[in-house]
């Protein structure tokens, strides 16, 4: 019995050191790789940076205005189209100018004020103001019509009051709704946080398929696999120690990124418990290395690989719900967003982040993400051991 | 230059793309697909907003007010909670986007002619959807308060409600919206999906096609031949051109028939400006594949070098106007905006070549350096 469980001890040692071995070896093989560890360690820090400077709100929308009547009021309206939103970049005599500067792109909204503007605005008889909005995107589009119309209704809402002769103090005396909203989570709105933390999520979907993909590929394509196989080693120990290193370079690329961008630059406030965004960020590598063993069993070059990566991502990304919010999906799309693991790696990652939520919040999308993930996961080992085994 | 030698080099590539067939079916599945995956897939218009209400009046006025919320189009009603602690469980789980919470005594104060604060709570962890949740409330409390300012002024000055309520609102915004008048978001994401996927495929295809001869050592053939260096890239990239060109074609299609896009502007302008671009971001994926030893960090700096500038430089997701001073120098860094730019000036503007002639310049611009810094790049001796 005693040497029976020696032979075991010395199996499940002789199991533990090989894995060991090829995690050590896969390190070294990435590690050496200068151009590849530059590409991970950018978009790790430089790539998030960059992503958090963008903004998603109408900023200094261009205005150009057409203004025929040339008062007091008219220009009190022309002024309240303000920064941040607007930015007034001059005034043009004609409609026909205001076309050419839409056309090509010079100015976003053209504003049309007729002629008797002020003089039917204090003789109460309604008047027009014309508004000509880009659509060729429509966000902007949108924003720049909406925001226009509240910036015009408010001043026309504003001079009525003022017939009225009521003026700021004695607004106490009618009855009236004010507004007052509070955004949680982010309260002074800053995409920084939202669009860092969105681009840290996208690179390690990215890296998590691809890297264990390639650095399986590769053994494939350049004839070094057969090797391996003619070696002690199991299919298992082949594939594990390619998940468990890259799955570790990811998990250290994650801590750089949270720590110097993330925290250092945008101050993104980790309410949360981290290892339990770690934990998540392992269980979700784990599920997308899953992917990309299966896509390197379908690929015999890193060409085919590289493209099959790229067909899987798209719809793994667009359904996460990141970018289209999913009430606005139809029906069966959203029902298909359970079956993008970033979809729960993305809640999870907002909400331990950004919320601050803990596991009593978080369950149900671990759960979804640990059952997604295995099936994956053990899809992905399944196809690799038939090749191999 | 042996014109001979770049076909004989031209061939052989082709030959070897065919015969990969997988490869070659991806070429032109992978951007098919994502144009359906992208068109079909990206909605940019919230609506159906859910959202739960605290009603702490539950008058008939305090009703009324909700049920704007209720009845819009825009918000998908969750249910009443009890408490404000709910409120905070609901949003922590993104079951709600937002809440109403209307105070006790509305009705009351409203009706004694005073003021009154009505408190909405955002999730603010979608910066977008929540301007936008924002946008709606602020548009609903205003309509209310028309209605409440109207009842106040037939009463006071003795008017018709008619009359009060062309007395607070004096002003009429005409809107016009220019180029897509019926803001349909795929007439715009059609043509810049055009930009995203020609910017993606091309680079990959290409940097995986050079670095796959410099993996397998098959690039020494290259080096001990008589081809010259121009000849071998002009020769090696053709097909990948070539490829790019008929994904143009496939897609411009696709854009108009598969997602019914507008095209206002010149074909014959538009192709041509196309192929330029593509030439352009094939020459990424040539200087890309200079600088790597590896299929794989090829396929790393591709990702760097594209998928970033496409997604968020190019005018796709984020409006190049819209940003700070420093990323919109970067934007002009990357040839993407500029074929945003032509893209949607052909498809919904209908301007061609005296409009969009700078934009034609930079990318051509931006062709020729690529191509000419890969030139001086690429050496037929190993470095030893």
């Amino acid at each position: 019995m005693s040497l029976m469980a020696r032979i075991t001890e010395g199996k499940s040692y002789h199991w533990w050191s090989r894995m060991a071995a090829m995690t050590g070896k896969e390190l070294l093989q990435l590690g050496r790789d200068t151009v590849l560890v530059c590409a991970v360690l950018y978009l790790f820090t430089l790539d998030v940076m960059m992503a958090g400077g963008v903004k998603m709100d109408l900023n200094q929308g261009a205005i150009v205005v057409h203004d025929a009547d040339h008062s007091m009021a008219s220009r009190e309206l022309i002024y309240r189209f303000q920064p941040p939103y607007f930015k007034l970049s001059g005034e043009i005599l004609n409609e026909k100018e205001g076309i050419q500067l839409l056309d090509q792109g010079e100015t976003l909204v053209v504003l049309d004020i007729p002629p008797k503007f002020q003089h039917d605005l204090l003789q109460g008889k309604p008047t027009a103001v014309q508004v000509q909005v880009d659509a060729s995107n429509t966000v902007l589009g949108t924003l720049a019509a909406s925001y226009s119309a509240q910036i015009i209704g408010q001043y026309g809402f504003d001079a009525a009051l003022q017939r009225i002769g009521l003026t700021a103090d004695s607004m106490e005396t009618i009855p009236m709704l004010a507004d007052r909203h509070r955004v949680w989570y982010n309260p002074n709105q800053k995409d920084a946080w939202f669009m860092s933390i969105s681009e840290l999520l996208t690179v390690i979907t990215i890296l998590a398929m691809m890297l264990p993909a390639a650095a399986a590929v590769r053994e494939k394509e350049r004839g070094t696999i057969e090797q391996l196989l003619v070696s002690p080693l199991t299919p298992m120990q082949i594939m594990l120690p390619k998940v468990i290193s890259m799955t570790l370079v990811i998990l250290l690329g994650t801590a750089l990124s949270l720590g110097l961008i993330l925290h250092g630059v945008f101050e993104v406030p980790m309410k949360g418990s981290l290892p339990l965004f770690f934990l998540v960020t392992a269980l979700y590598t784990f599920a997308m290395s899953g992917l990309g063993l299966f896509i390197s069993t379908m690929s015999r070059n890193l060409a085919q690989a590289a493209m099959l990566v790229i067909m899987i991502m798209m719809p793994i990304i667009l359904l996460s719900g990141a970018w289209t919010p999913p009430e606005a999906m139809p029906e069966i799309i959203r029902q298909a967003m359970y079956f993008s693991p970033l979809y729960y790696y993305i809640e999870m990652g907002y909400g331990i982040l950004l919320k601050g939520a803990g596991l009593d919040v978080l369950w149900d999308s671990l759960i979804g993400l640990g059952l997604l993930g295995s099936l994956i996961f053990s899809f992905g080992v399944w196809r690799f051991k038939r090749q191999f085994g | 230059m042996n014109i001979n030698r770049v076909k004989a080099l031209a061939f052989k590539e082709w030959r070897e793309i065919l015969r990969d067939r997988l490869f070659f079916s991806l070429a032109f599945v992978v951007p098919i697909s994502m144009m359906l995956v992208f068109g079909y897939g990206i909605k940019l218009d919230v609506e159906n907003i859910p959202f739960a209400i605290l009603d702490q009046d539950r008058s008939a006025m305090s009703r009324d007010y909700l049920h704007l919320f209720i009845d819009s189009r825009y918000f998908d009603y969750q249910g009443d909670v009890g408490n404000e602690n709910e409120i905070d469980d609901l949003i922590a789980d993104s079951k709600i986007r937002f809440a109403i919470i209307v105070p006790p005594k509305f009705q009351e104060t409203l009706l004694s002619g005073r003021p009154i604060a009505v408190q909405s709570l955002i999730d603010g962890t979608f910066p977008f959807r929540t301007s936008t949740s924002k946008g709606y409330v602020a548009a609903i409390n205003n309509a209310f308060n028309t209605q409440l300012l109207t009842a106040y002024i037939s009463q006071k000055m003795g008017t018709t409600p008619e009359q009060a309520a062309a007395f607070v609102s004096p002003i009429k915004v005409q809107l016009r919206y220019l180029y897509n008048q019926e803001i349909k978001s795929i007439w715009s994401i059609a043509p810049a999906m055009m930009m995203f996927i020609l910017l993606m495929t091309p680079p990959f295809l290409t940097a995986l096609g050079v670095v796959r001869e410099k993996e397998n050592g098959s690039i020494y053939n290259i080096y001990s031949s008589t081809v010259t260096r121009g000849e071998f890239l002009i020769g090696k990239l053709l097909p990948y051109v070539a490829i790019s060109c008929i994904n143009v074609i496939i897609l411009w299609l696709m854009a108009i028939f598969v997602f019914g896009a507008p095209f206002k502007g010149n074909p014959l302008f538009f192709f041509a400006a196309s192929v330029i671009y593509v030439t352009c971001t094939t020459g990424i994926g040539l200087l890309v594949s200079l600088f790597a030893r590896t299929q794989i960090s090829a396929m790393m700096i591709t990702v760097v070098v594209t998928i970033v500038p496409a997604v968020l430089y190019s005018g796709l997701l984020v409006p190049i106007a819209s940003m700070d001073e420093a990323s919109q120098f970067e934007a002009h860094l990357f040839p993407a905006m500029y074929y945003t730019d032509i893209a949607l000036g052909s498809f919904l503007k209908g301007i061609g070549m005296e409009e969009l002639w700078t934009r034609v310049a930079a990318l051509l611009l931006y062709t020729v350096v690529l191509w000419v810094a890969s030139y001086n790049l690429f050496h037929k001796r190993v470095k030893a």
